[in-house]
């Protein structure tokens, strides 16, 4: 790696945190000055902006360029974080589509601000993706965190939503404040907050001690406590449910792909920079090193997907199933991780791409059907969809078939390489953990299909053909194509992972 | 005399936070705070951290603090909230908190923490050049991050103002 770069040079490669940042002023301004065509202006803003950090993204990586250390080394410049940009500028842009008919309404409260907060939450999690510093993880982590408490109580009025906001304000700043007692323990012993000269002081004491040294291994764990809660993880899901229940369904959609995905970015930097417990392969000498991690991030792997699946069984606010369909889901991507190594960062890369689409397209129809029927999210507001809303139903039906993860769906694609290489690793330890993967994906099933039944086999109080928004219809299309075609033609976008995570380190 | 005046400041902040945690009068526990913020300002002193000691006065016994008391007192019936979802009992958490704090404190003596010179006591200027150079970037992103807290507070309190307007 070559010597990271000024605070003024760096500017250079830091586009898209600029755009964003811009952008964040620009909507403020616009929000604050003009009186027409306010919200469809901020909306273009914000479009522009996202497309500016999309876009230098994928010529990052196109153009093969270099991995650097950005500000003195605090963050990273590489394929690796160009990939979750585009990721997160994606899910943003979706997020912003789903909610401009709401914030459109001459009802709507402070749809200016609810703009800027979104980009300033993009900021965020981009940040996340590039950090490598302790510092630095836990600015933007906070910086995601404290955003996300606001957008879960936007919704007018509603004391559940103001409930939802209470409960992520507790959980995230416990989960915080563990984080940073683990951090306290790494920056005790390695003096540095920099994840490079944690890792080569941890690599040291363990060729002295012959085994990860405790305070290295309480500062994890504990640092865990402040990832599992982004991406909810056991033991810290407990807020899920209930935010995912009580936010506006356009903010629920993006809190369960956006901040999940970007909180994985961040872990598995952080795993592979400060601990170098990340491998290119499992060869047979290495399995001593990453031991303690394999277990750690197995056992999680293996609590959050039960807990995820078993607890989805018995709701009935579609919501809330999704919100616990989404906890499993983040087992099963630790399930991908818990191999510690390379193949695994992309097979977990390539399944946040496909749980983007799938996962975004269930919540667009929970928010299409809940809007026909009065801000009704149980399971009984599909009745009879198949019939009233068939274009509706059908793309439910494959986000289901997908999130399940059945073939021929994005989501099958997804699994096989995370249970991959997971056994790719080899060794029992692996095989428990998939075989505890394979009953969880049987088990979730049974709740995807509930829905489905209701959908298509029973039929509704009212009969009559429910009409949808147009824009719902063709968004939920356009999430439900992806979702199709990567189960069947993966591979240009598997690839397009693979080589932009190729000039990582 | 340094460890004399570290146990001290340890207990403290200690018996403070303990009042935090144990008091059933909510205005005791945020008057405890006082002693635990205060025994904190006193270990950055000894830790010759000067500057972040005086913030830590200003910021945390001056401002949060003071925020903290308003608040308590501008509550209504804070005192008679009903625990929604109760705990699961002393014991069990007692056990729980003996193992981890047995845990925590095995590895924290066994760990051999490097310790170095303390560097000399004006630690303001260093700071200050930290701040707009090595880390310049987390300086920036900090007045995002209040800028983003600041709109979203504001969003959120002019929505529970007009509510109670709009029902009177």
């Amino acid at each position: 790696m070559t010597q990271p770069l000024d605070n003024l040079r760096s500017l250079a490669y830091f586009g898209p945190e600029l755009a964003l940042s811009g952008a964040i002023l620009l909507v403020i301004l616009w929000d604050l000055v003009v009186k027409q065509a306010r919200v469809a202006g901020a909306l273009a803003i914000a479009f522009a902006a996202l497309a500016v950090s999309a876009g230098l993204s994928v010529q990052a990586i196109v153009s093969g360029a270099g991995s650097r250390g950005l500000f003195n080394g605090l963050i990273a410049f590489d394929g690796y974080t160009s990939l979750f940009r585009i990721l997160i500028a994606f899910v943003t842009a979706m997020v912003l589509v789903f909610s401009k008919p709401s914030l459109e309404e001459k009802s709507a409260r402070e749809p200016g601000e609810f703009i800027t907060l979104l980009l300033v939450l993009t900021l965020g999690m981009n940040l996340m993706a590039a950090s490598r510093n302790l510092l630095m993880i836990y600015l933007s982590l906070e910086m995601v965190s404290v955003i996300s408490f606001v957008l879960a109580g936007f919704k007018l009025d509603d004391a559940k939503s103001s409930e939802a906001a209470l409960k992520y304000v507790v959980f995230g700043g416990v989960a915080s404040g563990i984080m940073l007692y683990g951090m306290s323990f790494l920056f005790g012993v390695s003096q540095s907050l920099n994840l490079s000269d944690i890792a080569a002081k941890t690599a040291e004491l363990t060729a002295q001690q012959g085994k990860v040294p405790g305070a290295v291994f309480v500062g994890v764990v504990c640092m865990m406590a402040g990832f599992g809660y982004k991406i909810s993880a056991a033991p810290f899901h407990m807020w899920t449910p209930d935010v995912y229940e009580g936010a506006p369904t356009a903010v629920t959609a993006f809190l369960s792909v956006g901040p999940k995905a970007a909180g994985f970015a961040v872990m598995m930097r952080f795993f592979s920079e400060a601990l170098g417990a990340v491998h290119d392969a499992r060869i047979a000498g290495t399995v001593v090193d990453a031991a303690p991690w394999a277990i750690l991030i197995g056992c999680l792997a293996m609590a959050t997907m039960t807990i995820g699946n078993l607890s989805a069984l018995g709701q009935d606010n579609v919501k809330r199933m999704l919100a616990y369909s989404s906890i499993a889901h983040a087992g099963y991507m630790l399930l991908g991780f818990s191999g510690m190594s390379k193949v695994g960062v992309a097979s977990i890369a390539f399944y946040v791409i496909t749980y983007c689409f799938m996962n975004l397209g269930a919540f667009l129809v929970v928010m299409a059907v809940a809007e026909q029927n009065g801000g009704d999210e149980t399971v009984g507001a599909f009745r009879g969809l198949g019939r009233r809303a068939p274009v509706l139903a059908i793309v439910m039906a494959v986000f289901l078939f997908s999130l399940t993860g059945l073939p021929p769906m994005a989501g099958f694609v997804g699994k096989f390489y995370l249970f991959s290489a997971l056994l790719e690793t080899g060794g029992t330890w692996s095989w428990t953990v998939a075989v505890v993967g394979v009953l969880n994906s049987v088990i979730s099933l049974f709740y995807y299909a509930r829905v489905l039944r209701v959908m298509f086999l029973e039929d509704a109080v009212a009969t009559e053909p429910t009409t949808v928004r147009p824009m719902f219809q063709v968004t939920s299309l356009a999430l439900a194509v992806p979702t199709l075609v990567l189960g069947v033609y993966w591979s240009p976008v598997y690839d397009f992972v693979v080589r932009s995570l190729a000039t990582v380190r | 005399m340094p460890a004399t005046v570290f146990l001290a400041l340890a207990a403290l902040t200690l018996v403070s936070a303990g009042i935090v945690a144990f008091s059933k009068n909510i205005i005791y526990s945020t008057l405890g705070l006082l002693g635990t913020f205060l025994g904190i300002a006193g270990l950055y002193v000894t830790l010759s951290a000067d500057f972040l000691s005086a913030v830590q006065i200003l910021v945390y016994v001056g401002g949060t603090l003071t925020l903290i008391l308003f608040a308590v007192m501008l509550t209504a019936r804070i005192d008679k909230m009903k625990v929604s979802n109760p705990s699961g009992g002393i014991v069990p958490a007692f056990v729980l908190v003996a193992l981890l704090l047995v845990a925590l404190g095995t590895v924290a003596a066994q760990t051999a923490w490097p310790s170095e010179a303390r560097p000399v006591m004006p630690s303001t200027a260093k700071l200050g050049h930290a701040f707009l150079g090595e880390y310049l970037l987390p300086f920036e992103l900090g007045s995002i991050v209040l800028l983003g807290a600041m709109i979203g507070s504001v969003v959120l309190a002019r929505r529970a103002v007009k509510r109670s307007w709009e029902k009177g």
